[in-house]
Protein backbone atom coordinates (compact mmCIF):
# COMPACT_ATOMS: atom_id res chain seq x y z
CA UNK A 1 0.00 0.00 0.00
CA UNK A 2 1.61 3.25 -1.00
CA UNK A 3 0.34 6.78 1.57
CA UNK A 4 2.94 8.80 -0.03
CA UNK A 5 0.78 11.69 -1.62
CA UNK A 6 1.75 13.40 -5.01
CA UNK A 7 0.12 16.58 -3.47
CA UNK A 8 0.65 17.35 0.45
CA UNK A 9 -0.22 21.15 1.28
CA UNK A 10 0.98 22.74 4.72
CA UNK A 11 0.86 25.86 5.89
CA UNK A 12 -2.80 28.19 6.17
CA UNK A 13 -5.66 27.04 4.37
CA UNK A 14 -7.49 29.60 2.35
CA UNK A 15 -11.24 28.16 2.65
CA UNK A 16 -12.90 30.92 0.58
CA UNK A 17 -11.85 29.05 -2.08
CA UNK A 18 -14.98 26.74 -1.05
CA UNK A 19 -17.15 29.69 -2.37
CA UNK A 20 -15.39 30.24 -5.67
CA UNK A 21 -15.73 26.40 -6.52
CA UNK A 22 -19.87 27.08 -5.55
CA UNK A 23 -19.76 30.49 -8.01
CA UNK A 24 -17.59 28.28 -10.68
CA UNK A 25 -20.37 25.20 -10.18
CA UNK A 26 -23.45 27.55 -10.88
CA UNK A 27 -21.53 29.48 -13.60
CA UNK A 28 -20.90 26.13 -15.85
CA UNK A 29 -23.81 24.27 -15.31
CA UNK A 30 -25.79 27.82 -15.92
CA UNK A 31 -23.80 27.82 -19.43
CA UNK A 32 -23.41 24.57 -20.25
CA UNK A 33 -25.32 21.91 -18.16
CA UNK A 34 -24.75 19.46 -15.83
CA UNK A 35 -22.52 17.36 -18.43
CA UNK A 36 -19.94 19.99 -18.80
CA UNK A 37 -19.77 20.56 -15.36
CA UNK A 38 -19.51 16.49 -14.77
CA UNK A 39 -16.98 16.39 -17.64
CA UNK A 40 -14.93 18.89 -15.52
CA UNK A 41 -14.77 16.77 -12.61
CA UNK A 42 -14.10 13.67 -14.18
CA UNK A 43 -10.59 15.47 -15.59
CA UNK A 44 -9.95 16.18 -11.72
CA UNK A 45 -10.45 12.55 -10.97
CA UNK A 46 -8.43 10.79 -14.02
CA UNK A 47 -5.91 13.87 -14.43
CA UNK A 48 -5.34 16.13 -11.31
CA UNK A 49 -5.46 13.52 -9.26
CA UNK A 50 -3.64 11.35 -11.92
CA UNK A 51 -1.41 9.76 -9.31
CA UNK A 52 -4.34 8.61 -6.79
CA UNK A 53 -6.28 7.48 -9.63
CA UNK A 54 -3.54 4.73 -11.05
CA UNK A 55 -2.79 3.71 -7.88
CA UNK A 56 -6.64 2.58 -7.95
CA UNK A 57 -6.40 0.58 -10.93
CA UNK A 58 -3.01 -0.88 -9.63
CA UNK A 59 -5.32 -2.30 -6.81
CA UNK A 60 -3.71 0.10 -4.46
CA UNK A 61 -6.35 2.83 -2.03
CA UNK A 62 -3.91 3.82 0.25
CA UNK A 63 -3.03 7.12 -1.27
CA UNK A 64 -6.90 7.85 -1.36
CA UNK A 65 -7.07 6.89 1.95
CA UNK A 66 -3.75 8.97 2.97
CA UNK A 67 -4.86 12.08 0.90
CA UNK A 68 -8.79 12.10 2.19
CA UNK A 69 -6.78 12.00 6.06
CA UNK A 70 -4.51 15.05 5.13
CA UNK A 71 -7.05 17.25 3.60
CA UNK A 72 -10.07 16.42 6.10
CA UNK A 73 -7.45 16.84 9.14
CA UNK A 74 -6.21 20.13 7.48
CA UNK A 75 -9.68 21.82 7.24
CA UNK A 76 -10.60 20.72 10.60
CA UNK A 77 -14.00 18.44 9.32
CA UNK A 78 -15.38 15.94 11.81
CA UNK A 79 -15.01 13.05 10.12
CA UNK A 80 -13.33 9.64 10.42
CA UNK A 81 -12.39 6.33 8.36
CA UNK A 82 -13.10 2.81 8.84
CA UNK A 83 -11.14 0.73 7.21
CA UNK A 84 -12.27 -3.01 7.39
CA UNK A 85 -11.55 -6.42 4.81
CA UNK A 86 -14.81 -5.48 2.45
CA UNK A 87 -14.72 -1.67 2.26
CA UNK A 88 -13.83 1.35 3.58
CA UNK A 89 -15.66 3.88 4.94
CA UNK A 90 -15.08 8.00 5.16
CA UNK A 91 -18.15 9.51 7.28
CA UNK A 92 -17.96 13.32 6.86
CA UNK A 93 -20.32 14.58 9.83
CA UNK A 94 -19.06 18.10 9.39
CA UNK A 95 -17.83 19.07 6.02
CA UNK A 96 -16.20 22.19 6.24
CA UNK A 97 -16.21 23.48 2.24
CA UNK A 98 -19.79 23.06 2.59
CA UNK A 99 -20.70 24.85 6.06
CA UNK A 100 -18.33 27.58 4.76
CA UNK A 101 -19.60 28.36 1.50
CA UNK A 102 -23.15 27.89 3.71
CA UNK A 103 -21.89 30.91 5.70
CA UNK A 104 -20.92 32.85 2.70
CA UNK A 105 -23.80 32.65 0.19
CA UNK A 106 -26.32 31.39 2.46
CA UNK A 107 -27.51 28.44 0.90
CA UNK A 108 -24.75 26.19 -1.20
CA UNK A 109 -25.33 25.44 -5.11
CA UNK A 110 -27.43 22.24 -5.39
CA UNK A 111 -24.48 20.88 -6.79
CA UNK A 112 -21.90 21.44 -4.47
CA UNK A 113 -21.23 17.75 -3.65
CA UNK A 114 -20.95 16.79 -7.18
CA UNK A 115 -17.35 17.70 -6.84
CA UNK A 116 -16.82 14.94 -4.60
CA UNK A 117 -19.02 12.01 -5.94
CA UNK A 118 -18.05 13.10 -9.81
CA UNK A 119 -14.52 13.25 -8.74
CA UNK A 120 -14.58 9.83 -7.01
CA UNK A 121 -16.44 8.34 -9.78
CA UNK A 122 -13.64 9.59 -12.32
CA UNK A 123 -11.00 8.55 -9.17
CA UNK A 124 -12.37 4.65 -9.47
CA UNK A 125 -13.13 4.27 -13.32
CA UNK A 126 -10.65 1.37 -15.00
CA UNK A 127 -9.92 0.20 -11.69
CA UNK A 128 -11.12 -2.82 -9.55
CA UNK A 129 -13.42 -0.20 -7.25
CA UNK A 130 -16.11 1.81 -6.92
CA UNK A 131 -16.21 4.44 -4.83
CA UNK A 132 -20.35 5.35 -4.04
CA UNK A 133 -21.00 9.19 -2.13
CA UNK A 134 -23.74 8.97 -0.11
CA UNK A 135 -25.01 12.37 1.03
CA UNK A 136 -26.35 11.93 4.46
CA UNK A 137 -27.37 15.58 5.45
CA UNK A 138 -26.17 19.24 4.74
CA UNK A 139 -22.23 19.17 5.09
CA UNK A 140 -22.22 15.24 5.66
CA UNK A 141 -21.48 12.37 3.55
CA UNK A 142 -20.67 8.77 3.56
CA UNK A 143 -18.35 7.51 0.59
CA UNK A 144 -17.66 4.13 0.71
CA UNK A 145 -14.57 2.14 -1.56
CA UNK A 146 -15.51 -1.52 -2.05
CA UNK A 147 -14.65 -3.90 -4.24
CA UNK A 148 -16.45 -4.22 -7.77
CA UNK B 1 -14.53 17.52 -1.09
CA UNK B 2 -11.32 19.71 -3.88
CA UNK B 3 -9.87 20.50 -0.87
CA UNK B 4 -9.39 24.23 -1.02
CA UNK B 5 -5.43 23.79 -1.47
CA UNK B 6 -6.61 22.13 -5.19
CA UNK B 7 -9.14 24.65 -6.04
CA UNK B 8 -6.20 26.19 -8.49
CA UNK B 9 -5.58 22.74 -10.00
CA UNK B 10 -9.63 22.80 -10.54
CA UNK B 11 -9.97 26.15 -11.85
CA UNK B 12 -6.60 25.54 -14.45
CA UNK B 13 -9.18 22.93 -15.37
CA UNK B 14 -12.34 25.18 -15.75
CA UNK B 15 -10.04 27.65 -17.52
CA UNK B 16 -9.16 25.03 -20.31
CA UNK B 17 -12.64 24.06 -20.94
CA UNK B 18 -13.51 28.04 -20.99
CA UNK B 19 -10.75 28.68 -23.73
CA UNK B 20 -12.29 26.30 -25.97
CA UNK B 21 -15.77 27.40 -26.01
CA UNK B 22 -14.21 30.94 -26.50
CA UNK B 23 -12.94 34.16 -25.15
CA UNK B 24 -16.43 35.53 -24.47
CA UNK B 25 -16.97 32.41 -22.20
CA UNK B 26 -14.06 32.65 -19.99
CA UNK B 27 -14.30 37.06 -19.81
CA UNK B 28 -17.80 35.87 -18.16
CA UNK B 29 -16.84 33.79 -15.29
CA UNK B 30 -13.77 36.36 -14.85
CA UNK B 31 -16.65 38.59 -14.10
CA UNK B 32 -18.45 36.10 -12.29
CA UNK B 33 -15.34 35.23 -10.11
CA UNK B 34 -15.14 39.00 -10.00
CA UNK B 35 -18.77 39.27 -8.13
CA UNK B 36 -17.75 36.25 -5.73
CA UNK B 37 -15.04 38.45 -4.57
CA UNK B 38 -16.82 41.52 -3.93
CA UNK B 39 -17.93 40.25 -0.59
CA UNK B 40 -14.39 39.97 0.55
CA UNK B 41 -12.83 42.92 -0.50
CA UNK B 42 -15.38 45.11 -1.63
CA UNK B 43 -16.17 47.51 1.16
CA UNK B 44 -12.60 47.37 2.41
CA UNK B 45 -11.64 49.52 -0.59
CA UNK B 46 -14.51 51.40 -0.78
CA UNK B 47 -14.21 52.12 3.52
CA UNK B 48 -10.44 52.42 3.41
CA UNK B 49 -8.52 52.99 -0.23
CA UNK B 50 -5.19 51.58 -0.79
CA UNK B 51 -4.83 50.61 3.32
CA UNK B 52 -8.37 48.68 2.75
CA UNK B 53 -6.30 46.55 -0.12
CA UNK B 54 -3.53 46.28 2.00
CA UNK B 55 -5.34 44.96 4.67
CA UNK B 56 -7.15 42.50 2.48
CA UNK B 57 -3.84 41.20 0.71
CA UNK B 58 -2.05 41.13 3.60
CA UNK B 59 -4.94 38.22 4.87
CA UNK B 60 -4.45 36.61 1.52
CA UNK B 61 -0.71 36.59 2.28
CA UNK B 62 -1.17 34.33 4.81
CA UNK B 63 -3.97 32.15 4.08
CA UNK B 64 -2.88 31.63 0.48
CA UNK B 65 1.18 30.78 1.97
CA UNK B 66 2.52 33.53 -0.52
CA UNK B 67 6.09 34.54 -0.74
CA UNK B 68 4.87 38.64 -1.37
CA UNK B 69 5.96 41.68 -0.65
CA UNK B 70 3.82 44.27 0.03
CA UNK B 71 4.55 48.02 0.05
CA UNK B 72 1.99 50.96 0.20
CA UNK B 73 2.35 54.85 -0.11
CA UNK B 74 0.30 57.68 -0.65
CA UNK B 75 0.06 57.19 -4.00
CA UNK B 76 -0.29 53.49 -4.75
CA UNK B 77 -0.12 49.70 -3.63
CA UNK B 78 2.34 47.46 -4.92
CA UNK B 79 1.53 43.51 -4.20
CA UNK B 80 5.18 41.92 -5.45
CA UNK B 81 4.56 38.13 -6.00
CA UNK B 82 7.81 36.60 -5.83
CA UNK B 83 6.69 32.95 -5.43
CA UNK B 84 2.96 32.54 -6.60
CA UNK B 85 1.07 29.78 -5.07
CA UNK B 86 -1.61 29.46 -7.14
CA UNK B 87 0.77 29.45 -10.54
CA UNK B 88 3.41 27.25 -8.34
CA UNK B 89 0.49 24.65 -7.47
CA UNK B 90 -0.68 24.68 -11.43
CA UNK B 91 2.60 23.86 -12.34
CA UNK B 92 3.24 21.36 -10.15
CA UNK B 93 0.32 19.01 -11.65
CA UNK B 94 0.15 16.25 -13.34
CA UNK B 95 -2.90 17.97 -15.39
CA UNK B 96 -1.27 19.82 -18.49
CA UNK B 97 -1.33 23.93 -17.14
CA UNK B 98 -3.95 26.32 -19.18
CA UNK B 99 -1.01 28.59 -21.00
CA UNK B 100 -2.77 32.04 -20.03
CA UNK B 101 -3.89 31.13 -16.28
CA UNK B 102 -2.31 34.26 -14.98
CA UNK B 103 -4.70 35.94 -16.93
CA UNK B 104 -7.40 34.80 -14.45
CA UNK B 105 -5.67 37.27 -11.70
CA UNK B 106 -6.00 40.66 -13.39
CA UNK B 107 -9.46 39.15 -14.70
CA UNK B 108 -11.49 38.97 -11.53
CA UNK B 109 -9.28 42.03 -9.28
CA UNK B 110 -9.56 44.62 -12.48
CA UNK B 111 -13.16 45.01 -12.54
CA UNK B 112 -13.68 45.84 -8.87
CA UNK B 113 -10.91 48.46 -9.42
CA UNK B 114 -12.55 49.96 -12.58
CA UNK B 115 -15.58 50.04 -10.44
CA UNK B 116 -13.78 51.89 -7.28
CA UNK B 117 -12.30 54.07 -9.40
CA UNK B 118 -8.52 52.92 -8.93
CA UNK B 119 -6.14 52.34 -11.85
CA UNK B 120 -4.32 48.72 -12.18
CA UNK B 121 -1.45 48.14 -13.47
CA UNK B 122 -0.63 44.24 -13.40
CA UNK B 123 2.65 42.93 -14.40
CA UNK B 124 2.56 39.13 -15.42
CA UNK B 125 6.08 39.15 -16.44
CA UNK B 126 6.18 35.74 -17.68
CA UNK B 127 3.51 33.52 -17.84
CA UNK B 128 4.98 30.27 -17.48
CA UNK B 129 6.95 31.98 -13.93
CA UNK B 130 5.41 32.21 -11.02
CA UNK B 131 5.92 35.92 -10.35
CA UNK B 132 3.84 38.94 -11.08
CA UNK B 133 3.87 42.73 -9.78
CA UNK B 134 0.86 44.32 -9.33
CA UNK B 135 0.36 48.19 -8.65
CA UNK B 136 -2.51 50.04 -7.63
CA UNK B 137 -3.04 53.68 -8.15
CA UNK B 138 -5.35 56.52 -7.05
CA UNK B 139 -4.05 59.32 -10.03
CA UNK B 140 -4.39 57.61 -13.50
CA UNK B 141 -1.59 59.68 -14.79
CA UNK B 142 0.96 57.80 -12.66
CA UNK B 143 -0.65 54.30 -13.63
CA UNK B 144 -0.21 55.42 -17.06
CA UNK B 145 3.49 56.34 -16.58
CA UNK B 146 3.65 52.94 -14.83
CA UNK B 147 2.62 50.98 -17.71
CA UNK B 148 5.78 52.06 -19.79
CA UNK B 149 7.99 49.85 -16.96
CA UNK B 150 6.66 46.30 -17.14
CA UNK B 151 7.40 43.36 -19.01
CA UNK B 152 3.91 41.39 -19.61
CA UNK B 153 0.97 44.25 -18.90
CA UNK B 154 -2.39 42.10 -18.25
CA UNK B 155 -5.91 43.37 -19.40
CA UNK B 156 -8.63 42.51 -18.17
CA UNK B 157 -12.78 42.46 -19.07
CA UNK B 158 -13.39 46.05 -20.71
CA UNK B 159 -10.05 47.06 -20.19
CA UNK B 160 -7.66 45.26 -23.24
CA UNK B 161 -4.47 46.26 -23.36
CA UNK B 162 -2.58 46.25 -27.41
Amino acid sequence: MSEKLRYAEEGEVHLDFHGATNTTIDFIIGKFGLAAMDEIFRKVGKDVYRSIHEDLIAGDTGQLVAHWRHFFTRESCDYDIAVDADEIVLSVRHCTAWHHVAKLVGTPSSHFCDQTSRTNEALAEGSPFIIDTEITGPGACRQVIRRR
Amino acid sequence: MIPSDHYTRFYNEVFKFLEAEGEEVLEAYFLAISKNQEQHILELIETKGLAGMEEYWTHIKIEENCDMDIDRNEDRLELRMNVCPSLSKVLDSDAEPMARYCDHCAGWIGPIFDKTGYYLVYDVIDRKKPQCVMRVFKDEAKAKAAELDVKLLMGWPGHKVS
